[in-house]
């Protein structure tokens, strides 16, 4: 592989949530280096959406602590972490219903558009000028995902595969250090997977984008990581090239059973 | 066959961009508003703007303004009648306090102060959502009408309960006389309309709709909720808050709290939901369907009898108005549950490949 990969940008040690009784991680620890693909995976229900939740602020864990960019995170919020370039796709695509595909990735720009009120509800000067160079940049990823065709159309009324990848696009729109992908492959069928591979490592390779990704597709998950992560009932149970989790007797069991 | 894009290319963002993309919708809407302007005060008679027209515009604008907020920011509210009470009352203090303000400060006045309470009354919307933000917005709803009934400095003292204001101007432009209250109400129309669509097609509007759409999503690109909905809250009970002032000074002359009731925060929340959520010409077609379809009914429905020879009583045409305009309420909601500005927008669809389809 060409590609350089850095130093930890991401280091979550000893984290641990719970929900009243219930445990969804338990003092898990791993890390991300800047530009490589990381996979986390494991059985249903095993913590990796909460893993997710947790790295952008959604959920807060009780215990642990989490290092981005070598700085220790406080309190978090979501729009804190998106303020840090920490942006993400969801598992049950998670898109504005209600606005066209241009609007959805233009919405992921807002972080970017400093016009205020006024300029906007003139439409002037700045606020126009500014609106326009950010339809530029929207048109190129527009252009990257190959979705010109659709980029009037309301994503409601868009095929799954196509909303999915509108929701990279949205993603992909703020130009984020690190993307958090949520089963971006769940429900694709072989084309479409093939197409969601080659975009995520276009936009690791070209962006140099470091990309935090579940799924449970092992083929792809085997072929484009550079490292996997396995958790298990909200443990981590391997870590490691894809090789070694591959053949670890511990993964083969979470995933088989105990009698293979 | 007349309403087609074909040959409009466009060769820039800014084209692309802009509010009516296509060249008919443009000189349509231009010709409307100067039909509005120049053609509608040669026509129609005092009647008609008093009782049609000038009511039409303000509640259009207070029903854009409910839309901002729970079209575009899904953001119910049953409290739209007490920010107009705020901008209406709030103006007629500023005009009585401060006589040196030309009217239009004023107006804009009334609006910021209703803008200033929807920010207070919004506040619950950042920990509640849906029927029970509807409950918290009619406490506001309550809570005003009680205020401007029971505190005397509202009404600077007035021993009846009602205020009044006479003799308005616009940097000497006299508008008592119906046909200049029609141009003043329709020129902020105009531009408030404008401001509205540019807040929804920039950034700004498209935080409310993320907001409304998918608010975890919103959030996880960086949208702040409080600052969405709150900005809406404050931009919606402007435009409600100088449409009352508008209500109050131009349309009524007169005025006391039950004008701004309960009833007319639903008449507006009807507006918006029958017009269309979400759409700002929805807003035109809401107030146009809901003020002028029962005085049309009622004009209509006695020629009608005459014509078959049937002498219809005044309390049955009222009866009959309450049941036809019902049932077609029902009726529009059944068809087009996204209101009429949905089916205008589908009937466009068709139009342009009309008349080959496939």
């Amino acid at each position: 592989m060409s590609k350089q990969i850095g130093d930890v940008i991401l280091d979550l040690q000893n984290i641990s949530l719970r929900f009243g009784g219930v445990k969804a991680l338990t003092d898990i620890s791993f890390n991300v280096y800047e530009h490589e693909i990381r996979a986390i995976i494991g059985p249903n229900g095993a913590g990796k959406s909460s893993m997710l939740n947790v790295i952008n602020g959604v959920y807060h864990p009780q215990d642990g602590k989490i290092m981005y960019r070598g700085e220790e995170r406080q309190q978090m919020d979501p729009h804190l972490a998106a303020r840090q370039g920490i942006s993400r796709t969801f598992q049950n695509i998670a898109l504005f219903k209600g606005m066209s595909v241009l609007d959805n990735i233009m919405t992921g720009r807002t972080l970017k558009m400093k016009s205020n009120l006024l300029l906007q509800a003139l439409w002037w000067g700045p606020a126009r000028n500014e609106e326009l160079a950010h339809r530029q940049k929207v048109e190129e990823i527009i252009d990257f995902l190959e979705i010109q065709h659709i980029r009037k159309t309301p994503v409601g009324r868009l095929p799954y595969g196509l909303q999915k990848r509108v929701d990279l696009g949205r993603a992909l729109a703020m130009e984020p250090k690190v993307l958090l992908l949520d089963e971006p492959m769940a429900g694709m069928n072989v084309e479409e997977k093939q197409d969601m591979c080659r975009f995520i490592l276009d936009v690791n390779d070209q962006f140099g984008t470091t990309i935090v990704l579940i799924e449970h597709d092992m083929g792809v998950v085997m072929d484009i990581s550079d490292r996997v992560v396995v958790l298990d009932y909200g443990k981590k149970i391997g870590d490691g090239e894809p090789d070694e989790v591959r053949s670890s007797p511990e993964v083969i069991k979470a995933y088989l059973g105990a009698g293979h | 066959m007349i309403y087609r894009e074909n040959g409009q290319f466009k060769t820039s963002y800014g084209a692309d961009q802009q509010i009516f993309p296509i060249a008919q919708d443009r000189y349509l809407v231009l010709a409307i508003i100067a039909f509005a302007f120049i053609g509608v005060p040669m026509l129609a008679d005092e009647y008609f703007f008093r009782a049609i027209l000038i009511p039409f515009l303000i509640l259009s604008l207070a029903a854009l303004g409910v839309n901002l907020l729970v079209g575009y920011c899904g953001q119910i509210t049953l409290g739209a009648g007490a920010f107009m009470a705020i901008g209406a009352y709030a103006a007629y203090n500023f005009l009585i306090r401060v006589p040196e303000l030309p009217l239009l400060a004023v107006l804009i006045l009334g609006g910021l102060t209703s803008a200033a309470m929807g920010i207070l009354f919004g506040i619950p919307s950042l920990r509640v959502r849906g029927l029970y933000l509807a409950v918290a917005t009619l406490a506001a709803q309550f809570f005003w009408d009680w205020a401007f009934l029971r505190i005397g400095w509202f009404t600077n003292y007035s021993s009846s309960g009602s205020v009044s204001v006479s003799n308005l101007t616009v940097f000497g432009w006299d508008i008592s006389s119906p046909v200049n209250k029609y141009l003043f109400c329709l020129a902020i129309l105009v531009v408030f309309a404008l401001i509205a669509k540019n807040l929804t097609r920039a950034s700004l509007g498209r935080q409310w709709m993320a907001i409304r759409d998918m608010d975890v999503a919103a959030e996880v690109i960086g949208i702040r909720p409080m600052w969405a909905k709150l900005s809406a809250f404050a931009v919606s009970s402007f435009f409600v808050g100088v449409a009352g002032a508008l209500w109050g000074f131009v349309h009524l002359g007169s005025w006391e709290p039950a004008a701004f009731s309960v009833d007319r925060s639903f008449q507006l929340l009807f507006m918006v939901i029958i017009g269309g959520m979400g759409s700002i010409v929805g807003s035109f077609f809401g107030a146009a369907f809901i003020i002028i379809l029962p005085i049309f009914l009622n004009q209509f429905l006695p020629a009608l009898g005459d014509l078959f020879g049937i002498a219809i009583s005044t309390a049955a045409v009222s009866h009959a108005e309450f049941i036809i305009f019902g049932s077609l309420i029902v009726f529009f909601l059944i068809v087009e549950p996204h209101g009429l500005a949905r089916l205008w927008a589908t009937s466009k669809e068709k139009l342009r490949l009309w008349p080959f389809p496939h």
